[in-house]
């Protein structure tokens, strides 16, 4: 019997709701269970309403779940806005004072008084999320001394004090959740492979991975979904030798990047669409004088100011093309918290080693969510250099020469004998400005032959998912964080008789068009399910191998859920089964 | 050597694409004979600029060199400057492109007293694009884009850099070689962020602004009993609308951007937080 529990913990931003989910999420990933989570953050700084969801498992999880089987809320609000997604035969946990909807009868509510618990036996409002945590410690069966460990370490720098508080609210609500919560609920605590699995967010396994791939040198403006990877590295880069400026703005960010790169580092900067836009033009710089550099993009809604707090995949055609100009580009996205970590490595290797400029284009949703992680991706060793020349060139350094190699051999300033000048303008071999056709022609295709040479890469194999059925007649393709909810969505359609076939691309340029192109020609139908209005992917799908696409898309600000793509997917079955119908002459 | 091999030495052979008659030739020479001065070694030169005319110098000597984009040079040195610290790197660049498109950079590389030094070729003009005003233009109101004259007060790159919190502040002029030469070893020599104002003529597009002979015949060297260590007083100087001064305004010592990153990776390593072991352990 497989383990699946999900449970939300829902409230208003400020009373401690992430708190109790992280609490319940560490202690899970420490017995080995594998875990994947959702959450949303309010618009406001203070105040506004937010919610943690978990999903807990014994296999590995690619989504959090769509509906849930415990549901903790805090307030009315909170619980009138959750409500609908807790399974008919659900448990709620709630405020005493809260109304409760008496219907549908098979859920079972519990109603605990956490506040004036928090304030009558505490002495502290604010203590009340401990005492909520005690509850659901109970009800889901956790050991009482997993909680206190980890609460302990996790304040262990506020003082005595505090932990004492702590430990007392935890009790308060254990105590009064034994008396009053059934004993016979149908929660066990879950049991895991033992090992410890690791547990962080996208933001954070960007900012590790890079570390471990050896960036030295990070550059960035701080912007909502982002900041984090910034933050992370502010505390942590330095004491392995690295270093972190804030600058004045994106634009001054990219540049450092190009600079510190181009001085032989490995750098990067991360921001999110806005941040993008205004470094465009440095990203045409960083193709045109063939400069390695790492851009993360955390996408939210858009465009403009957008909806900065919200998930989004509408930068897509930004990342691939975003530039005036020819400007080829690197563009790589994760699916998972897992994938952050390894790919970002890859990325960097990738970059390094074509002499150009990468993104690495994530969303709000992944950045911030938490998910288990296998420990040993963090072993991954960098794989690529960039290609340098030794020095003493007899002084004069073609530091951009044409030959069959996809790559011209760089040269890193202080090397002795290859002085030489990379620039933005169209340029010869010595890199001498020149505005001549056959130049910009052959420096051109020097350019945009790295996209072929990374198509035909070693590395870059492998980097397509694949879910459901090899014969499949309905295909579905996606991209990113989207992964998840496919991957769930081809599960249930399966359970439904209906055979689905899916595939992720996470590299979007260049596409892996040896694995595409064996796709389309596999499947019937192509689903394009993406988290933006135009469709994005769907577009360079159409325009790059002339299919057919059935676009879902959704803009909602929150990631797919399962079922809107099992509804696509049983309308296409319907269609296809209708066509078939029809060759027979049934159906006139 | 003759000091003129040891000059030619610095330059890569590639004739200026400046107008006959432009003040940068001066400038050019005068900063090729610093570097020989200097008797710094090419290869751990690095100029970094952004786009216009002065802007192409980079290209004329032999040295590593970065043309950007436009009002970037700063941020893209600061890079390469924090990779590579043995580097010696020196930024050049117009007034359009300093002050105009790349304005909002000058403020942060200043106040982080980056360790490099930043000549800024001050003509009063857009001479790449042929004769628009910039920020600094005040006397030829009149240009093909203030056909009605001008719309805002010009700017004092001097006073601003003194204001920004740079190290080392001083004002040239291209045709005062020999003294913009010392200024020049001046500023590379000082061990912070240092800013030279260099006042040139655009034969072209602004012979009012930057004249020749009117800069000549109103400007003195600065006063040898000027206080360099007083802010208030450099500040003065590089305001004063009556007398161009030339020379060094301004000089201070305080730690540099790298000098920061020193600091911050030994509290690092103090810090339990942050050492390199918990890297991947807090995770866990």
């Amino acid at each position: 019997m497989t383990y699946d529990f999900t449970l939300r913990v829902a409230g208003e931003s400020g009373e401690g709701v992430i708190t109790i989910g992280e609490t319940i999420a560490r202690i899970a990933a420490r017995e080995g269970v594998h875990l994947a989570t959702f959450r949303t953050f309010p618009a406001e700084i203070k105040g506004g309403p937010c919610m943690i969801q978990i999903r807990l498992s014994d296999r590995k999880v690619a989504y959090h779940g769509e509906k849930v089987d415990c549901l903790v809320t805090l307030n009315q609000q909170a619980l009138d806005e959750n409500l609908a997604d807790l399974r008919e035969e659900g448990i709620l946990l709630c405020e005493a004072e809260c109304d409760v909807p008496m219907e549908p009868s098979s859920r079972t509510a519990y109603q605990l008084p956490f506040e004036r618990l928090a304030v009558r036996e505490i002495g502290s409002r604010i203590s009340k999320n401990i005492v909520v945590l005690g509850a659901l410690a109970h009800l889901l069966k956790i050991p009482k001394n997993r909680i206190e460990e980890f609460l302990a370490e996790k304040f262990a720098r506020k003082g005595q004090a505090i932990l004492e508080h702590n430990r007392k609210a935890l009790e308060t609500g254990m105590r009064v959740a034994e008396v009053k919560i059934s004993a016979k609920n149908p929660f066990k605590f879950p049991k895991g492979a033992g090992q410890r699995r690791m547990l962080m967010t996208g933001n954070e396994a960007i900012a590790l991975g890079a570390t471990m791939a050896g960036m030295r040198y990070f550059f960035g403006y701080p912007i909502t979904p982002a900041s984090e990877i910034m933050e992370w590295l502010a505390l942590h880069l330095p004491a392995v030798g690295g270093k972190v400026l804030q600058t004045e703005d994106e634009i001054s960010a990219i540049c450092g990047v190009a600079g510190a790169s181009w001085a032989g580092g490995r750098a990067m900067t991360a921001t999110s669409g806005p941040g993008v836009s205004l470094m465009s033009e440095a990203l045409g710089l960083l193709s045109m004088a063939e400069i390695p550099a790492v851009i993360v993009d955390s996408q939210r809604g858009g465009p403009s100011t957008g909806m900065p707090t919200k998930t989004e995949q509408s930068d897509l055609l930004l990342a691939v093309y975003g530039s005036h100009g020819d400007a080829p580009r690197l563009v790589i996205a994760p699916t998972s918290v897992e994938d952050c970590l390894s790919l970002i490595g890859l990325t960097f290797d990738l970059a390094e080693k074509y002499q150009m400029p990468a993104i690495f284009l994530v969303d709000q949703a992944l950045s911030a969510r938490l998910e288990t992680v296998d420990p040993n991706t963090v072993k991954r060793a960098p794989a690529a250099a960039r290609l340098c020349a030794e020095g003493k060139d007899g002084g004069n350094f073609a530091r951009y020469r044409l030959s069959d190699l996809a790559v011209s051999p760089a040269a890193i300033p202080g090397t002795e004998g290859c002085e030489h000048m990379v620039t933005g303008m169209e340029h010869d071999e010595f890199g001498n400005f020149a505005c001549d056709d056959e130049t910009h022609t052959a420096m051109t295709v020097k350019r945009f032959r790295k996209l072929a040479a990374i198509e035909a890469d070693p590395l870059s194999q492998g980097l397509c998912s694949y879910f459901g059925d090899s014969n499949a007649e309905i295909g579905v393709v996606t991209w990113g964080s989207s992964a998840g909810p496919v991957e769930e969505a081809i599960k249930v359609a399966k359970e439904r008789g209906i055979s689905v076939r899916g595939i992720v691309p996470k590299i979007l340029n260049p596409l892996p068009h040896k694995e595409l192109a064996t796709f389309f020609q596999s499947v019937k139908r192509i689903i394009v399910p993406e988290l933006n209005f135009v469709g994005q992917l769907a577009s360079l799908l159409r325009s790059t191998y002339r299919v057919s696409t059935i676009n879902l898309t959704k803009i909602k600000g929150v990631p797919l859920e399962p079922s809107e793509i099992v509804s696509v997917i049983l309308e296409t079955a319907a269609t296809l089964n209708v066509r078939r119908a029809s060759r027979y002459g049934t159906a006139r | 050597m003759e000091p003129q091999d040891r000059c030619c030495e610095y330059l890569s052979g590639i004739s200026p694409v400046w107008c006959p008659g432009c003040g940068y030739y001066g400038i050019l020479s005068a900063l090729v004979e610093a570097f020989a001065e200097l008797k710094l070694p090419t290869q751990e030169l690095a100029l970094i600029s952004g786009i216009g005319c002065a802007s192409r110098l980079p290209y004329f000597v032999k040295t590593y060199g970065f043309h950007g984009i436009h009002g970037r040079a700063l941020p893209i040195a600061q890079g390469v400057k924090m990779a590579n610290p043995d580097l010696t790197v020196v930024v050049v660049g117009g007034d359009g492109d300093g002050l105009a498109i790349g304005g909002g950079h000058l403020p942060h590389v200043a106040r982080n007293n980056v360790d490099l030094t930043y000549l800024l070729f001050n003509n009063a003009i857009y001479g790449m694009t042929k004769g628009q005003f910039s920020p600094t233009t005040t006397l030829s109101n009149v240009t093909k884009t203030s056909p009605f004259g001008l719309t805002g007060e010009a700017i004092n790159p001097a006073a601003l850099a003194i204001t920004y919190g740079a190290t080392f502040v001083a004002r040239g002029f291209s045709v005062k070689k020999e003294h913009l030469r010392d200024l020049i070893i001046q500023a590379m020599r000082h061990p912070g962020f240092s800013f030279v104002e260099i006042l040139t003529s655009c034969s072209s597009f602004n012979t009012i602004d930057m004249n020749v002979a009117r800069i000549v015949n109103n400007q003195d060297l600065v006063n040898p009993d000027h206080d360099v260590e007083d802010r208030l007083a450099a500040l003065r100087l590089a305001s004063d609308e009556k007398k161009i001064h030339l020379g060094v305004y301004y000089r201070s010592r305080r730690p540099t951007l790298e000098d920061k990153f020193k600091e911050m990776r030994s509290s690092a390593h103090a810090k339990a937080k942050s050492r390199p072991e918990g890297l991947v352990k807090q995770f866990l």
